[in-house]
């Protein structure tokens, strides 16, 4: 582990600004495609190791394409690429695969691994909405941005600071998104912030700024003063939500978000005037509030608060007012700084000195109607807030004083409520507000979120008027402010001549700031980065920590190189691509590695690879022919049997990621993920041979052999999914797997054992305690029987019964019954539970019935459980026992849990678990082909790039 | 440090699984093997620090937030001032509270120990000589969401990796066909949702398997668990034919041990589908056992714990139900009496079967919630008594039991009227430390290194309770 920098030492390597190294010189000369190669090969040969020979031309084709667009080549391209001789055929298909869309969206996964992209905001209160409105024209953005080729500083630079670049209404102001797409954590400004600060220094400069948050960082040489410089930029701005195409929709669209937004901005105005009349109204009480500030929490302690109560945010806000006017003179607040100074002991001979004082050197600056009220020396700071209190209360009457009103009704002022969108400013409102507040913004976001129509948003940043300097917040803790500091950029870069940023916030600044080509880290950063897309690690191993901690550069001279020349192409992107994958380094056939370089740091063989997540869904669905590739637009539920399109449009819902997602080493969209784990775990497995989406890749895969005669088909389907023919060996295989399968007529799963369960509806005579009618329910959903397949059904209204429970008909004639029929004599016991979980309507009555001895149990619940059972009841083979349940005096919320164990001996019945499954599979069951199709899409060779 | 393409090192694969393992498998070779390399950074499942004294956990959690001053911290003091206010100012919590509100609940002395625990929990308390309850616990936020946050992942905002996720890291899984970290919570998620149970920074596979325990089927309690394409024999026979093609390609691309890591998981994936069945499968429990537990359905997630727990599953949380079901703002009386009578005779069962299975003594059980309630009432809007409690984070009970736990022990205290903790203050860190601590872990050594610093589950905080460790 490396200790800091002594003063004795070089500097860290990361921070010695780039040089452009001379190429080293090599034996084997005639190895070298490109420079990076000499870097390579030197190192080699100073160990003695060889390259590997070159990968196959299939394997290269196989490997450059997943590498630049995230799927496989058609078997067409394959064939054209091996079919032409020339010797620029690799480099003219390189191009080819950068100027294709897919390679956009494939580089554009990469960094929103970086982005910690999502669709949604994390937990928020359910008064919120939960998903973000712009995120997809973000991703869009990125995409965009890629196949466009932006150059890497342009691209940096738009993402923290569009909103100062270009126009308003710019497309580019999407970029953003990468600062505000990060999670919410219930509005807490500070955990909002330390996440922006995070993404921006560790995706741009792995540089791991966030751990001088609470104290100076224990390896790199980041003092805490600089983590609140940088907090001090995104602190002094807000988020805005702005529309970034204004073409009008149709009149419909348009009108609903006119009605919408004027009802949000109407309420808003007004309780903005609501919260801030009451503000000034109790002005003497948020002063006498400074006096005892540890009863007002921070953000992140929430109080239910009514209108009446002292508002903690409002609190704050006098505090930080306060704090940022005591450094020079207030005409109206000068008598509170001098006396808040004072000890409490003697206060009062010691506040008739310092209000003399005051009225000495500011005779005609102070406010008259200031220094009338602090004539007499108070007693104690109670009364000072006290006789402020009074003042103010005078001076908001008719004909007070002018100066004093103005200080109240001032909108930078103690007492305002900032005009901000409505996340900036929420706790500024009482809780009931607060909710109606949200209700309304959460219907825009709704309507822009589920119409089609709507046209992509940003959600910016933008500055709000200069804040005064931020302040070190000891031990990270916002109660405890510490000295001032500057906004400007980190030391470690910007050195000890930095100057602080003078242009508002300094956002844009320190866009500039990471993006000049003398910063030393930025460009090495991106490369290596990249480097690593292409050799699965990089020449920095820590792609996102290049402390002093970090994982030095297996070969520095080669990343300074790289980075030297990424600046002097104008951050040219594509180019970097380019060259790294016609070097002899990246064209190296893998194999393992020598045991003299176990991790294979020298790189004398290309790594294998693994399909990630996406690409492995992506190239399944592009070889069975099932990819739709239409671009860009809102995200759908990745795992949904209809969503064929590139898993990149896929939707991350950060607080209800779907489990298959990190199954698969998705990356944690929580916070910046540089390099995704990479693990294999039973899981994965369960998915690709049980869930319906490699069978279904299976079924497109067979039926396109449909017109095959059979010998041919396993042809076929290695040329779809390898891009290959199968050798002699693996024909015979797949042959002789296709003979077999189909002799074995066990193909279709067995049939479900008759059950003793049926499902029905009737009348349930509380009298005679019998059931006329019993009429089985007709239709089958695949989880519940019901009346048909929408629910209500026509003619048999809310009947239905499910597993566990289900939801009782209309009226007394349509009672849901389970009713089980003994399948033997025998005597059994009973043990149900009945649950209604409504405290709306009236609840419902269950009833248990058998044949020969009549009721046995019932109940009549409303938001309630009971347990029902019934001990040793002989029963004769045929018997049936009834299961009723029936509405109580109207329908309204009948729905219930009723669910049963019946035992007999040894044997046991349960309701739940024995519920009818699903109509016979047989319909879904794979054929032979499409089995054998499987097996293709879940081998090694399908699942790695050589 | 060693990268994902060389072989593995000369363990028998036994102990490589036992070492790797996380449950529901090994993690990849590539995690396990590489660290920086192929991980990005941190460092293996190493096992203990330490002997353990507990090799697995269950949690029930009482989400919610269970009043101290009803279940395990007697006040008699706050009995005598109901409806009086409390001498001194009450603390702010989340709502508005008023007069002092004695518990309705019978307290008695039970066990060698004397211990005193509330007629809520009559059933539990039969066992008072093995339990240590913490009566002087202390969170930061008096509000749901960061208090869930603090108990399950030791952070009240930031995604940190939960508890289960660090044990799962640290000591895997003892059961390679299940997995080895299960949150069952019937009827939905408690609040924070699936966060509750991540692994954050933590490869995917440590994050916590989720079970709605309300059903009953297993297709429906694991995802994917069955076929509904292929029988088992077809399935056998592709994995048959998968191998065989891949000695093929294996032949032409060289060895790599994530071929076979992968054919393996397959062939684990196969057998997981017999294993989670039976695992799950309450009804194979003689019925004497299944009475013990009861019908409800806190009786048989507890008893399928009990059951995943046998097979080497590492960590078990119970939640009490989705949502906040312990969250009684009003008629706390009727509300507490019906939860607790729901889970107190599962609890009490687990406690007597663990016993007879000889799994007691390396079993840590822990009960508790996200916080505990206010001794003074609740009021609404108007200024009424709501006779509930508000949420209370200045002081409340979590209790311990089993593996390394001293029992019949009461740590720690909160004022006469339980609302702070006044001695002894123990903070979330300071459990979790015990609980690692109990694990064979030295809490600050369990680290993992992201965004360039060595995190553990106490950040920078929390000291093992020696007072309550055997």
């Amino acid at each position: 582990m490396s200790m800091p920098a002594s003063a004795v030492e070089p500097p860290h390597w990361a921070f010695q600004p780039v040089r452009r190294p001379d190429l080293p010189a090599v034996k084997n000369s005639g190895w070298s495609r490109q420079p990076p190669d000499a870097f390579i090969l030197a190192r080699l040969e100073a160990v003695g190791l060889q390259p590997a020979p070159p990968a196959d031309r299939r394997t290269l084709l196989r490997r450059a394409s997943l590498d630049l667009t995230g799927l496989p080549p058609t078997p067409a391209a394959m064939e054209a690429f091996l079919a032409d001789p020339s010797p620029d055929a690799f480099a003219k298909t390189i191009d080819q695969l950068l100027a294709s869309p897919q390679y956009g969206e494939r580089q554009a996964r990469l960094w929103l691994d970086v982005a910690r992209y999502a669709d949604s905001k994390g937990y928020v209160y359910a008064r919120e909405e939960r998903f973000f409105v712009h995120s997809w024209a973000y991703r869009d953005w990125v995409v965009r941005a890629f196949n466009e080729n932006l150059p890497w500083d342009r691209f940096l630079k738009l993402q923290i600071a569009a909103d100062q670049i270009v126009p308003e209404g710019s497309p580019d102001l999407a970029a953003m998104g990468f600062l505000t797409g990060g999670r919410r954590f219930i509005g807490v400004t500070h955990d909002i912030i330390d996440d922006r600060i995070d993404v921006v220094t560790r995706g741009t400069m792995a540089l791991t700024v966030q751990c001088a948050r609470c104290h100076d960082h224990k390896f790199d040489p980041i003092p805490t003063s600089d983590y609140y410089s940088l907090y001090g930029i995104f602190h002094n701005g807000a988020d805005q939500l702005v529309r970034v195409d204004a073409t009008p929709r149709n009149d419909d669209f348009e009108k609903g978000l006119a009605i919408r937004q004027k009802s949000f901005d109407e309420k808003l105005a007004g309780r903005r005037t609501g919260a801030a009349a009451r503000l000034r109204a109790r002005a003497g009480d948020y002063l006498a509030a400074q006096l005892e500030l540890q009863r007002y929490p921070e953000e992140g302690f929430d109080q239910l608060l009514q209108e009446s109560d002292i508002i903690p945010a409002s609190v704050r806000r006098w505090r930080d007012f306060l704090r940022q006017s005591g450094g020079a003179f207030h005409p109206i607040l000068a008598p509170w700084h001098v006396l808040s100074r004072l000890e409490s002991k003697d206060f009062s001979a010691a506040a008739e000195k310092a209000l003399a004082t005051l009225r000495r050197e500011h005779a005609t600056g102070l406010n008259p109607a200031v220094a009338a009220a602090f004539a007499m020396p108070p007693a104690s700071m109670k009364e000072v807030a006290a006789r402020y209190g009074t003042l103010f209360g005078a001076a908001l009457k008719e004909g007070g004083d002018a100066e004093v009103g103005n200080f109240l009704q001032d909108d930078a002022g103690p007492c305002a409520v900032p005009e901000a969108p409505l996340a900036s400013i929420e706790l500024f409102f009482p809780t009931n507000h607060v909710e109606e507040l949200w209700k309304l913004q959460s219907e825009i976001h709704r309507w822009l979120i589920q119409r089609p129509e709507a046209p992509p948003y940003a959600l910016i940043m933008k500055d709000l008027p200069p804040e005064p300097l931020p302040r070190v917040f000891r031990r990270g803790n916002s109660g405890q402010a510490m000295e001032e500091v500057p906004r400007q950029f980190l030391k470690v870069i910007a050195g000890p001549q930095r100057k602080p940023f003078t242009q508002g916030s300094g956002r844009r600044e320190l866009a500039d700031a990471l993006t000049t080509p003398d910063n030393p880290l930025t460009a090495r950063v991106a490369v290596n980065r990249i480097w690593q897309q292409h050799f699965g690690r990089g020449l920095v191993r820590t792609v996102s920590d290049f402390g002093l901690r970090a994982d030095p550069p297996s070969h520095a001279e080669l990343l300074d190189w790289l980075a030297a020349e990424f600046t002097a192409s104008s951050w040219d992107v594509k180019a970097l691509h380019r060259r790294i994958l016609l070097s002899a380094a990246w064209q190296q056939a893998s194999r393992p590695a020598p045991a003299t370089d176990p991790e294979n740091r020298l790189l004398s063989s290309q790594n294998r690879r693994r399909l990630d997540l996406e690409q492995l869904r992506d190239a399944m669905l592009a070889v069975s022919g099932d990819l739709e590739t239409t671009m860009g637009g809102k995200a759908a539920e990745l795992f949904q049997p209809a969503n064929k399109r590139r898993s990149l449009y896929g939707m991350v819902d950060r607080q209800y990621l779907p489990g298959t997602f990190r199954t698969f080493d998705f990356a944690c969209p929580d916070f910046l993920v540089g390099q995704r784990h990479e693990t294999t775990v039973p899981q994965q497995s369960l998915y690709l041979l049980n869930n319906p989406f490699a069978a279904d890749r299976a079924r497109s895969l067979a039926k396109f052999c449909e017109e095959t005669p059979p010998s041919e088909a396993p042809g076929v389907l290695f040329r779809a999914i390898f891009q290959r023919p199968p050798t002699e060996r693996e024909r015979e295989l797949a042959s002789q797997y296709l003979t077999e399968a189909a002799a074995t007529a066990a193909g279709s799963p067995p049939a479900p054992p008759p059950t003793p369960w049926s499902y029905g509806f009737g009348h349930y005579d509380e009298d005679s305690k019998k059931v006329t009618k019993f009429t089985p329910l007709p239709h089958f959903t695949g989880t519940a029987w019901q009346g048909g397949p929408k629910l209500p059904d026509d003619t048999l209204g809310w009947a239905q019964l499910t597993a566990e429970g289900g939801h009782a008909g209309n009226d007394l004639d349509h009672a849901v019954i389970r009713r089980w029929s003994a399948p033997q004599d025998g005597t059994i016991s009973i043990t149900s539970s009945f649950k209604h979980g409504h405290p709306e309507g009236d609840g419902v009555s269950a009833f248990i019935v058998s044949s020969r001895e009549g009721e046995l149990a019932r109940a009549s619940l409303h938001h309630g459980e009971a347990e029902l059972g019934y001990r040793r009841l002989e029963v004769k083979q045929g018997d049936t026992l009834d299961f009723i349940v029936h509405l109580g005096g109207s329908l309204n919320n009948d729905d219930f849990v009723f669910s049963q164990t019946l035992t007999s001996g040894d044997h046991t019945w349960e309701s739940a678990r024995e519920f009818t499954p699903a109509p016979s599979a047989a319909a879904t069951v794979l054929s032979p082909l499409a089995q054998l199709a499987q097996v293709l899409l879940l081998s090694n060779e399908f699942t790695f790039a050589d | 440090m060693i990268s994902y393409l060389t072989p593995p090192p000369r363990t028998s694969r036994r102990d490589f699984l036992r070492r790797t393992g996380m449950g529901f498998g090994s993690i990849g070779l590539a995690s396990v093997l590489g660290q920086a390399g192929a991980l990005g950074s941190g460092a293996p499942a190493i096992g203990s620090h330490f002997a353990p004294r507990a090799k697995r956990v269950v949690h029930f959690f009482m989400n919610g937030g269970p009043s101290q001053v009803d279940t395990f911290d007697p006040k008699p003091i706050l009995t005598k001032y109901d409806g009086k206010p409390l001498p001194a100012e009450n603390l702010r919590t989340e709502r508005k509270t008023g007069a002092a509100f004695g518990s309705p609940f019978k307290f008695s002395r039970y066990g060698q120990s004397g211990l005193e625990i509330s007629e809520l929990f009559a059933k539990t308390a039969a066992h008072a000589d093995d339990i240590a309850v913490i009566r002087s616990m202390v969170a930061q936020a008096p509000n749901h969401e960061p208090s869930l946050m603090l108990m399950n992942c030791g952070d009240s905002l930031q995604a940190r990796p939960s508890v289960g996720s660090w044990v799962l890291y640290g000591l895997g899984s003892e059961n390679n066909n299940l997995p080895g970290f299960i949150s069952m919570c019937p009827g939905g998620y408690p609040i924070k949702d699936t966060e509750n149970w991540q692994s954050a920074f933590l490869p995917g596979a440590y994050q916590g398997t989720y079970v709605d325990s309300k059903h009953t089927r297993l297709e429906q309690l694991i995802e994917n668990i069955r076929s509904p394409h292929a029988t088992a024999g077809v399935q056998q026979r592709q994995l048959n034919l998968l191998r065989r093609l891949d000695g093929e390609y294996q032949q032409r691309a060289g060895a790599d041990p994530r071929f076979e890591a992968r054919l393996e998981s397959f062939d684990l994936a196969f057998r997981m589908q017999t294993e989670a069945t039976d695992a799950f499968d309450i009804m194979r429990e003689p019925e004497p056992i299944r009475e013990m537990y009861g019908s409800h359905v806190q009786g048989r997630q507890t008893l399928i714990a009990r059951r995943l727990l046998e097979r080497g599953v590492r960590f078990v949380q119970l939640w009490h139900g989705g949502s906040q079901p312990w969250d009684n703002h009003d008629s706390i009386e009727a509300n507490h009496r019906r939860l607790a009578a729901e889970v107190d005779q599962p609890i009490a069962a687990l406690i007597a079967d663990l016993k007879q299975r000889g799994m007691f003594e390396d079993t840590l059980i822990i009960w508790g919630g996200e916080f505990g309630r206010t001794p003074s009432v609740e009021l609404n809007e108007n200024g009424k008594s709501k006779m509930g409690r508000d949420h209370n984070h200045y002081g409340f009970s979590v209790c311990l039991a089993g593996g390394g736990i001293k029992g019949g022990t009461a740590y720690g205290a909160t004022d006469d009227f339980g609302f702070r903790a006044v001695e002894n203050p123990t903070t979330v860190h300071d459990l979790h430390a015990t609980m690692l601590h109990c694990l064979g872990f030295d809490h600050t050594k369990l680290t993992y290194r992201h965004a360039g610093r060595d995190f553990r589950l106490t950040d920078v905080s929390g000291e093992p309770i020696q007072a309550i460790l055997t």
